[in-house]
């Protein structure tokens, strides 16, 4: 199944384009990891996916992007809804600097989720669990999320992403700013949140890309060079660049 | 080859410990000015909180105060006290001639026959009966009192007569002369005699005045801030007012004085001398300073967590309320306790505006003329009378505490907003 299909996605800053002609289908419950040198390309296509974007004010986005079938530049498409739709994670933990709780129930107080304390509560627990963080923090739910480890708050960061039961996660290098540890403990949530989302993640790590993700899209310079499922990217590329790449040649 | 690097590392140890030194002793020259302000108001100024009372034999004369039998409460209040009130001071000297009885009367304030006169009403039972009453010492004994006064210049240069320093002294030596805690100076308004003239209207009509400049300047400038810092296009029209509002806050506060003057007074008719035009004038003046300080404490906000609230699928309104809003509250207040502060010490706006006038009733709103401290300031610094040397003092005292009292409660507030959000 497709979850979303981009085509003749380009992107300007200003003047300058940063993305050329991007078309890639990303597979439902599956986890599309997007590689590629500094620069290429591969976090601005991110933002493109829940239109984080727009918040650059000299960025333009042209092209479709159909998430659904529905084409999320089209006008009529409201960004408050998409993003309650599209959850991402972004590369140093964000948690907003108000309780644990607080973090999590954020995401459904606004979208009107919950009916009672009680309801919340256990979107709460259930999303922190999902997160593999309840069993570490359930008796300081009320304490400031600033106060937890870095792993720990990008977990608390995929909680709250997760709370509002989004369609797909947008990734941003969720583990460049931690240690091995919480590395793996982050993929192996990666690998279990796949069941019920559409995982996209930006990565710098060849590694970490053909550990979690079943698809890879190689960009560089702007362009997707080549894409596919990971194993046949990785053992066996089509292009010379993706080649090089891969083998650690440049990048 | 390596001495000369021996030489550099040796001069580079002196440079830093000279500037060490320049540092040290900037704080050094700082907290010897402080020092000294804070030594020479003190001393000039604390004893306006102690009052000289002279203690007054009066004999409650029923004859004299034309008060027949069994008086009733209106009869007291309505009775002449002038007579027993002379009597009772020229009675300090029984060989005193008519020139000299005038002289005693000058002895204490003016205010004595009601001093008297209240004395009686607490205690109606007084009539035909002798009690040694406190009364205000004129504001020359009272300065003489506290060794303030230079007794030993010539008498026609001094406005106390020799005759009255030697029956004070008299009373001094019978122990009839006692000093205590000055408590009119804050509850009387201001007054031309300086033993009686009080800061009250001028607090009231400080704090009426900064209430009125924070309602109004607080609301606008975090709204103003808030929309050009998270929702004005960045284009050549916001530019232009970003750089107008930093020129507002260079403008000399005279000008905005005037403005209120040309305005406020002229064509809206406003009631002169009074906190309500003052506030609105101040806040004229505060306007751009918290709006600066807004901007840059929304500036410090991360951008990871607007885009953290965006993300979750936030509005933008939602995003700047629920998460930019609160964490840049906390320099947001800072800012405009500074401004309150330079509002609370501003002088020339509110002397065009007319809050100099000489204001002798207490303000009960910010609709009755007043004057406020800084003014008060000003104005009893320009009189004449000596009694009023140590009321500045005194004024600047209270002052400097309202500020520091404002600053704490900033810290206060501060420390509390900064604590939730850490």
């Amino acid at each position: 199944m497709i979850k979303i299909k981009a085509k003749d996605v380009d992107v300007f800053y200003g003047k300058k384009q940063a993305l050329f002609n991007i078309s890639l289908d990303i597979e439902e419950n599956q986890v599309t990891a997007l590689i590629g040198p500094s620069g290429c390309g591969k976090s601005t296509f991110l933002r493109c996916l829940n239109r984080m974007n727009d918040v650059i004010d000299i960025c333009s986005v042209k092209g479709e992007i159909l998430i659904n079938d529905f084409n999320i530049n089209d006008k009529s498409c409201d960004v408050v809804r998409l993003r309650e739709k599209i959850g991402m994670v972004f590369q140093k933990p964000n948690p907003f600097p108000k309780t644990l709780y607080e973090n999590v129930s954020y995401g459904p107080t606004i979208h009107g989720m919950a009916q009672s304390k009680q309801e919340m509560d256990e979107i709460v627990e259930t999303s922190l669990k999902k997160a593999a963080l309840w069993e570490e923090v359930k008796d300081r739910l009320h304490e400031p999320g600033t106060g937890l480890s870095g792993g720990q708050q990008q977990r608390l960061c995929i909680a709250r992403a997760i709370s509002v039961r989004p369609e797909v996660i947008l990734m941003d290098e969720p583990c460049s700013a931690l240690d091995p540890i919480a590395t793996a403990q982050i993929e192996e949530l990666i690998d279990e949140l796949k069941k019920e989302h559409t995982i996209i993640i930006v990565t710098h790590s060849m590694a970490q890309a053909a550990r979690v993700s079943q698809n890879t899209g190689f960009f560089h310079l702007g362009q997707l060079i080549e894409h596919g499922s990971t194993d046949k990217i990785f053992k066996n590329p089509d292009n010379k660049k993706t080649q090089d790449y891969i083998t650690g040649r440049f990048g | 080859m390596n001495k000369n690097k021996e030489q550099l590392l040796n001069k580079r140890y002196k440079a830093e410990q000279r500037f060490r030194l320049y540092g040290q002793s900037a704080i050094f020259m700082a907290l010897l000015f402080l020092t000294i302000f804070i030594f020479k108001i003190f001393s000039t100024g604390y004893s306006a909180f102690q009052k000289t009372w002279l203690i007054v034999p009066v004999t409650f004369d029923p004859e004299l105060m034309m008060l027949e039998q069994n008086p009733s409460k209106e009869d007291i209040q309505d009775a002449d006290y002038y007579d027993i009130a002379l009597k009772s001071m020229a009675d300090l000297d029984l060989n005193a001639n008519e020139d000299q009885e005038n002289e005693l009367k000058r002895m204490v304030s003016y205010f004595f026959e009601k001093e008297i006169k209240n004395e009686l009403l607490n205690d109606p039972n007084l009539i035909g009966k002798t009690k040694e009453v406190y009364l205000t010492a004129s504001d020359d004994l009272d300065q003489v009192f506290k060794g303030n006064y230079p007794r030993d210049l010539p008498e026609d240069q001094r406005r106390v007569s020799d005759y009255q320093l030697k029956i004070f002294d008299q009373l001094v030596v019978n122990g009839k002369v006692e000093s205590k805690f000055n408590i009119s100076f804050f509850t009387n308004a201001d007054s031309r005699e300086a033993e009686l003239a009080g800061i009250a209207s001028s607090f009231m009509g400080s704090i009426f005045s900064i209430l009125v400049c924070l309602m109004i300047a607080f609301p606008v400038a975090v709204l103003a801030a808030i929309y050009l810092e998270e929702f004005a296009p960045k284009n050549r029209f916001t530019d232009f007012i970003e750089v107008n509002i930093n020129n507002l806050a260079a403008v000399p506060s005279i000008v905005f004085g005037l403005l209120g003057l040309g305005v406020l007074l002229a064509i809206f008719q406003l009631p002169r001398s009074t906190p309500l035009v003052g506030g609105i004038t101040l806040s004229l003046m505060t306007l751009p300073t918290i709006i600066i300080a807004a901007r840059a404490s929304l500036k410090a906000v991360p951008p990871s967590i607007r885009e953290a609230a965006l993300a979750m699928g936030a509005s933008r309104m939602q995003t700047t309320m629920h998460h930019t809003v609160p964490l840049s509250m906390p320099g947001t207040l800072s800012g405009t306790i500074i401004g309150l502060a330079q509002a609370l010490g501003e002088t020339a706006p509110l002397i065009l505006i007319g809050m100099v006038a000489f204001v002798n009733t207490i303000p009960g709103s910010p609709m009755d003329p007043a004057a406020s401290l800084p003014v008060q300031i000003y104005i009893w610094a320009e009189s004449a009378e000596r009694g009023f040397v140590e009321k500045v003092s005194a004024c600047i005292m209270v002052l400097l505490g309202f500020l520091i009292t404002m600053n704490l409660f900033a810290q206060i507030i501060r420390h509390k907003f900064e604590k939730k959000w850490s």
